[in-house]
């Protein structure tokens, strides 16, 4: 549930006539729930690396709840993504020689982090997402269980913000639609400030808000607000 | 940290492997030649051990060891029969022993001599049996197969090539020598005057025996009683080497003073070995340098691959970035990694080397019976850790490059 005020905010990369990515000014209220739309190779990833502190954008700033994390240093971004940030990313990005639950554990074991509370609430997490006390190795989970675990590690620490890049462009339907039902009720539940970058009707129509992206660009017209 | 690099070596275990097996064999082999040549030089310095000086005919210092500390049969020049006699005499002798080659049985080298070196002057009690007291008496070495009763015949000539039989001759086996783990435990003791009588010589006796002139030419006159500790007479067969016993140490210098002559070579076989081992000190330089070589050839390789397993896993390491993982434990992942496996490695390269050098250490044993002694040593640890800290530096390469690769690409397709 944290707020964001985007202003004046570019990202160029060398060899690209256009900025990749250019925002006059966008603000998200905390606990809002939004969808970023758009053809792809229109920015929409570019916007969650720039949200997420994972890039630096070329110009502009970026303020989560009054923290501008274009002006952090990388090590304090990194820190701030793991305070504040839950991701959930296209292909998963499981560990494999991992359990399920020591994948949910594993950034909060990265960060010397992970004590009997957080342990518990993994596993509590992992029935919640219906893959309790499954100990299989996570190779053999099909890919919406996957998915399904990646959102158990998203929401671990109870992030403020929980961002999800094509969270189920690689999954069948239903597969989809439960990922989707995942991210919109534990966001809910917690007053998470949510955004997914998707096509996908079944997420976006369940969501406060739509930005579109056409060419780096917020397209007007068709963003909308419920 | 330490979960997700065991279960990622466990996931990569046949190119994990493979590391290990490269890196086990590098340092195996540098230290396998370290440990076989020491090794090498303290068995051969023990096996001189008990010679304290020999003297021979001028000639080269390193054969005239070779030949009477390690038996190794090669022809020496003869010294004149009267030097034994005068040496036995000298005040600061303990004892000076003959010592006569050229005979064989089967492999084992027949060597004459006298009481004093089979028993170190009484201070070496032999292992069964008793001391010879006859010219074809024999007390065989421990190393042998031979057992109290045995007859042997003598071969003349080295082993290797086809000698001939002194069929006639034969010493009786009636003692047996204790260990000494030298190749002297490969020999046959028999008096001096026995090897003579075989050879047809004029068997020069002290004045006490004068009269028992050797009255043929071949090895089948009747077994009489030898000389025994005390003086020898001066006209002997000439001798290829004579094993003396000093007093005292000053007393070692001085006879080797006195001794280097036109008609005599003294020498220390501990001094003449240091040289040799001086001599293949270049050898060892070289060896040194390949190792090294091969070894940063390997770390070298090493490094490639980790750089290369890095660069494929771009995706992996962006990924574990957006879930919030400090750069730091980045770079412990790859870092401990790659040390993980290497250290393994050369803990394995160490047993391995040790088992190498046993293995080469019991074959030569075997051969000419030296026993070599491998074991590792302190200035061991210093190389061990010049390779750890080695190994730590090259796994801090890929680490860095991991370390400093952006956090983006998690989520570019
Ligand atoms: N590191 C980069 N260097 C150069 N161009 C990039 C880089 N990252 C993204 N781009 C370009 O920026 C544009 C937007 O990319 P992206 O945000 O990944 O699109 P989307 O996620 O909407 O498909 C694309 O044209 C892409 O090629
Ligand atoms: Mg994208």
């Amino acid at each position: 549930m944290l707020s964001l005020a985007l202003s004046d905010v570019s990202v160029s990369y060398p060899g690209l006539a256009e900025p990749a990515l250019f925002l006059s000014d966008l603000s998200i209220t905390a606990g809002e729930r939004v969808a970023v739309t758009g053809p792809s190779g229109s920015g929409k990833s570019t916007l969650v690396n720039i949200l997420t502190g994972l890039d630096r954008a070329t110009r502009g700033s970026i303020v989560w709840q009054g923290t501008d994390i274009a002006r952090l240093s990388e090590g304090a971004r990194d820190r701030w993504r793991y305070q504040n940030v839950g991701l959930i990313m296209q292909d998963f990005h499981l560990f494999a020689g991992l359990s399920a639950i020591d994948n949910v554990l594993l950034p909060a074991r990265l960060r010397l982090d992970a004590d009997n509370a957080l342990k518990a609430r993994a596993a509590s997490l992992l029935d919640r997402v219906g893959l309790g006390g499954r100990d299989q190795p996570i190779a053999t989970l099909s890919r919406g269980e996957m998915q399904r675990v990646a959102v158990a590690r998203a929401v671990l620490r109870r992030p403020g913000i929980l961002v999800a890049d094509e969270p189920s462009a690689s999954l069948d339907a239903a597969s989809g639609a439960v990922v989707a039902d995942l991210l919109d009720t534990l966001s809910r539940e917690d007053g998470t400030t949510l955004i997914v970058v998707s096509h996908d009707d079944r997420i976006v129509n369940r969501l406060d808000r739509r930005i579109h992206l056409i060419r780096g660009r917020i397209h007007p017209d068709e963003s909308s607000s419920s | 940290m330490m979960r997700l690099i065991l279960a990622d070596l466990r996931r990569l275990w046949l190119g994990a492997a493979v590391v290990l097996v490269l890196v086990a064999l590098a340092t195996a082999l540098g230290m396998a030649v370290t440990l076989q040549e020491r090794a090498l030089r303290l068995g051969s310095a023990r096996a001189a051990d008990s010679f304290d000086l020999i003297v021979g005919a001028p000639g080269s210092e390193t054969q005239l060891v070779l030949s009477t500390v390690f038996l190794q049969p090669s022809p020496l020049p003869l010294m004149k029969g009267d030097v034994l006699a005068r040496l036995a005499a000298d005040p600061r002798v303990a004892f000076a022993a003959p010592v006569g080659f050229g005979d064989f049985f089967g492999t084992y080298p027949i060597v004459g001599t006298s009481s004093d070196l089979a028993t170190d002057a009484g201070h070496r009690p032999l292992a069964e049996g008793r001391l010879f007291a006859q010219t074809h008496e024999a007390v065989a070495g421990a190393g042998t197969d031979l057992r109290v009763g045995d007859i042997i015949h003598p071969m003349h000539g080295r082993p290797d090539q086809s000698g001939s039989v002194h069929k006639e001759a034969a010493y009786r086996v009636v003692g047996r020598m204790a260990p000494s783990n030298t190749p002297w435990d490969r020999a046959i003791l028999v008096p001096i005057e026995g090897v003579w009588a075989v050879h047809g010589l004029h068997a020069g006796r002290h004045q006490e025996h004068e009269g028992e002139e050797p009255d043929s030419h071949d090895g089948d006159e009747p077994s009489r009683q030898i000389h025994q500790s005390g003086g020898w007479a001066a006209d002997l067969p000439g001798l290829p080497a004579i094993v003396v016993k000093p007093k005292t140490i000053a007393d070692a210098y001085r006879l080797r003073a006195a001794y280097r002559t036109d008609s005599a070579l003294a020498v220390f076989p501990g001094e003449v070995l240091t040289n040799l081992y001086g001599t293949l000190g270049d050898a060892r330089t070289v060896l040194a340098l390949v190792v090294t070589g091969a070894q940063a050839l390997v770390g070298a390789a090493i490094a490639l691959i980790a750089i290369g397993h890095v660069s494929q896993r771009r995706r992996q390491i962006g990924a574990l970035r957006a879930l919030g993982a400090p750069r730091i434990a980045i770079f412990g992942i790859v870092w401990g990694e790659i040390f993980a496996l290497v250290a393994a490695g050369i803990t394995a390269g160490l047993g391995l080397a040790y088992l190498a050098a046993r293995l080469i250490s019991a074959e030569i044993s075997k051969g000419n019976g030296v026993t070599l002694p491998v074991a590792f040593e302190g200035s061991d640890a210093s190389r061990v850790l010049a390779l750890v800290a080695a190994a730590g530096l090259l796994a801090a390469i890929p680490a860095a490059l991991a370390y400093r690769q952006p956090a983006t690409a998690a989520l570019r397709h």
